[in-house]
């Protein structure tokens, strides 16, 4: 079971109308290899603080517009932490002032339970593993992407990027990448991103309009990574019959993905979910 | 290293071959490489196991039905060519520029439908494309090809007109980057661009300056036939190949200074110019026609069409290819004559010269020229009454 406490610090978001995501506290505040007892001082950015602050420019940027907007971003900090350092994640979020709505504290085994109660849209992390693991539990669950040099990650504008080989695929792909050996287990993986990005999108889609072409502090992207042009030309098509017109688009036809993404500087990327990929947050 | 290409997916059902490089469970930090051969050719990892699958590496058939592979960017000779010099796209660029960027996305996916007319860099691209078709069928395995990507700023709104039209000419190109507005200088990077062609002469002046070749084009109404089975490409001597050391002495000390110098220098290599690689590249190519025997009818071929003269200024230039390990397989001497007709008879798909006046001179008769804006001659522009030799 979970235990769910409202930050006092943050104005709560109206759950049914906000984009809810779920992030996990080692993204946040980085892991500590010792647990000092008895510590009291703020926990060390994490590799997606600057996701954090993104996601705030965005909230204040909608607020400014309309100050009673509700499609607002409203973040649940997911920590599977011992009861010791529960009080220690909630006053770093104060320390930094980070615009989190509840602290959700939970078992490991419970997390996808606690996701999937609390109608969490995303699930973020900077763990491939634990990505592709939701994913095949069928919860929707999107990468933060990691930079080795966080200085060069954005912190004005959050950057979304989406998954061609997943909006654009056919019944026919997924027929193909059985026949080439992926399990159940991934293909899982594979449709779960499928029928919950056409959610998130949507959502993308609205918050996007909210704002111009230039100068928005949202940025959404299209990568391809190994599907044909006809599958990006398809996925932009179906995020359009969305409501979403990316602004960048990506085509890579099986090139390596690091150069490109080092430039994109992405903060969510949605995965295929089909690979537990080793290494993933150390990409540089 | 695993060398195999990644086979696109077509949406149809292609046989992958499972190949994966060893990679170690702690490859971290300068995991890149390893992850990425992981991610494209570890088809064959199964489940949750924290050990990658050691698949034993078979090549499998390159021509498989209906998909073609793409190269490594590393392996290939990539070039980026941005949508306005592979397109021609006058009449949006119009819209752009008398109504703002809102209208000119909303025109261009009003037209998605309607391919875009071919651009300066289309025969060049086309003829890229020819190359590679001789070279996969002598050396099926290789991923020494021509790589083409389509980098541009544009908004990806324009992405389903451009894919639309990229089919609609039957044009092999599966990469793409559009920025949405930010520079794609970056972006070649990324992609290891061996050579840029832009219709934004900022854009090619930066990309100079980070050591990509780069060149700008134009487009001209008239147009001669070049070749379907033989790529052409020309290029201009001095601050093309070579630095634009003699130019400056050209302009410093007139004639007669240049003729000193390089009689004084004749043995003294010039400098590299920022096409020198792009020619090293094409040269490479070519040797892997001639080591199957077809030097007579290579596909590729390359020549140097320079205002210096064969017997005197000309030397230095030739002793320095050669010093270089490189060679054109002609080289036109014109002694300061006007090389539009020369260039008319030669047809290059693509020629490359440092002078504007050349590059218009050259456009007049009908071929496509690319301007390269490096050195002295870009602050100093060739005045056409003067048709002065070297």
């Amino acid at each position: 079971m979970d235990s769910m406490v409202r930050n006092p610090d943050v104005k709560q978001r109206d759950a049914a109308q906000a984009v809810v995501v779920a992030v996990s506290s080692d993204a946040i505040f980085t892991p500590e290899v010792e647990q000092v007892h008895g510590a009291t001082e703020p926990l060390r950015k994490g590799d997606a603080f600057s996701f954090m602050k993104a996601i705030q420019v965005v909230n204040e940027r909608l607020l400014t517009l309309n100050s009673d907007e509700t499609l607002l971003f409203d973040v649940i900090l997911l920590s599977n932490d011992s009861e010791e350092k529960h009080s220690r994640i909630i006053a770093s979020a104060k320390h930094y002032g980070l615009d989190i709505g509840r602290f959700c504290f939970c078992n490991k085994e419970d997390s996808i339970e606690s996701l999937q109660s609390n109608n969490v849209k995303l699930f973020l992390s900077t763990d491939t593993n634990d990505v592709c693991k939701a994913l095949q539990k069928g919860v929707p669950a999107a990468l933060l992407y990691h930079q080795t040099d966080p200085h060069h990650q954005t912190e004005d504008q959050l950057k979304v990027v989406f998954s061609g080989d997943v909006i654009g695929s056919s019944e026919e792909m997924l027929h193909g990448l059985r026949e080439q050996g992926f399990t159940e287990t991934q293909l899982q993986g594979f449709k779960t991103a499928k029928g919950s990005v056409k959610e998130f999108a949507i959502l993308m889609g609205e918050m996007r309009r909210r704002f111009g072409l230039e100068g928005s502090p949202l940025c959404t992207g299209l990568m391809t990574a190994w599907s044909s042009r006809d599958v990006c030309a398809s996925a932009l098509k179906t995020l359009r019959g969305w409501g979403l017109l990316v602004d960048e688009a990506f085509c890579l036809a099986g090139a390596p993905r690091s150069p490109i993404l080092n430039l994109v500087r992405p903060h969510i990327i949605c995965l295929d979910g089909l690979y537990h990929m080793e290494g993933f947050t150390a990409m540089s | 290293m695993n060398l195999d290409p990644v086979q696109v997916m077509k949406g149809q059902s292609n046989p992958k071959d499972p190949t994966a490089a060893p990679v170690t469970a702690s490859s971290n930090g300068d995991g890149k490489g390893a992850w990425e051969e992981k991610e494209e050719f570890d088809q064959g990892h199964l489940g949750l196991t924290t050990k990658p699958l050691l698949v034993s590496c078979q090549r499998r058939a390159r021509k498989v039905e209906g998909g073609i592979f793409f190269p490594k960017p590393e392996n290939a000779v990539t070039i980026a060519v941005s949508s306005r010099v592979l397109f021609r796209t006058e009449t949006e660029q119009k819209v752009y520029e008398q109504k703002g960027v809102e209208e000119y996305l909303r025109y261009q996916v009003e037209h998605e439908n309607e391919p875009f007319a071919p651009g300066p860099a289309f025969s060049f691209v086309k003829a890229l494309e020819a190359v590679n078709a001789r070279l996969r069928e002598l050396y099926p395995e290789s991923e020494e090809l021509f790589d083409i990507v389509l980098v541009t700023y544009n908004h990806a709104h324009v992405g389903v007109r451009l894919i639309n039209t990229i089919n609609h000419h039957n044009l092999f190109i599966e990469r793409f980057c559009m920025t949405g507005g930010s520079s794609p200088i970056g972006y070649l990077k990324a992609w290891q661009t061996n050579l840029y062609l832009s219709a934004d002469a900022e854009k090619v002046r930066e990309a100079l300056s980070e050591g990509i070749a780069a060149a700008t084009m134009f487009m001209s109404n008239k147009l001669t036939e070049v070749s379907q089975t033989q790529l052409r490409v020309a290029f201009d001597g001095d601050a093309v190949l070579f630095s634009d050391e003699s130019e400056r002495i050209f302009k410093a000390q007139g004639l007669d200074g240049f003729f000193q110098h390089e009689r004084d220098n004749e043995d003294i290599l010039l400098d590299r110019g920022p096409l020198k690689d792009f020619l090293a590249s094409l040269g490479k190519l070519q040797k892997k026609f001639y080591a199957k025997g077809h030097r007579l009818d290579c596909p590729i071929r390359t020549y140097l069409v320079t205002a210096r003269s064969a017997a005197s200024s000309g030397i230095r230039a030739l002793k320095t290819l050669r010093a270089w390990g490189l060679e054109t397989d002609e080289a036109l001497f014109l002694a300061g004559a006007p090389k539009g007709p020369m260039l008319e008879k030669i047809r290059p798909h693509i020629y490359f010269d440092d002078q504007m006046f050349h590059v218009e001179g050259a456009a007049e008769m009908g071929t496509v020229a690319a301007h390269v804006p490096y050195g002295i001659a870009q602050k100093h522009p060739h005045k056409k009454s003067l048709n002065t030799g070297k």
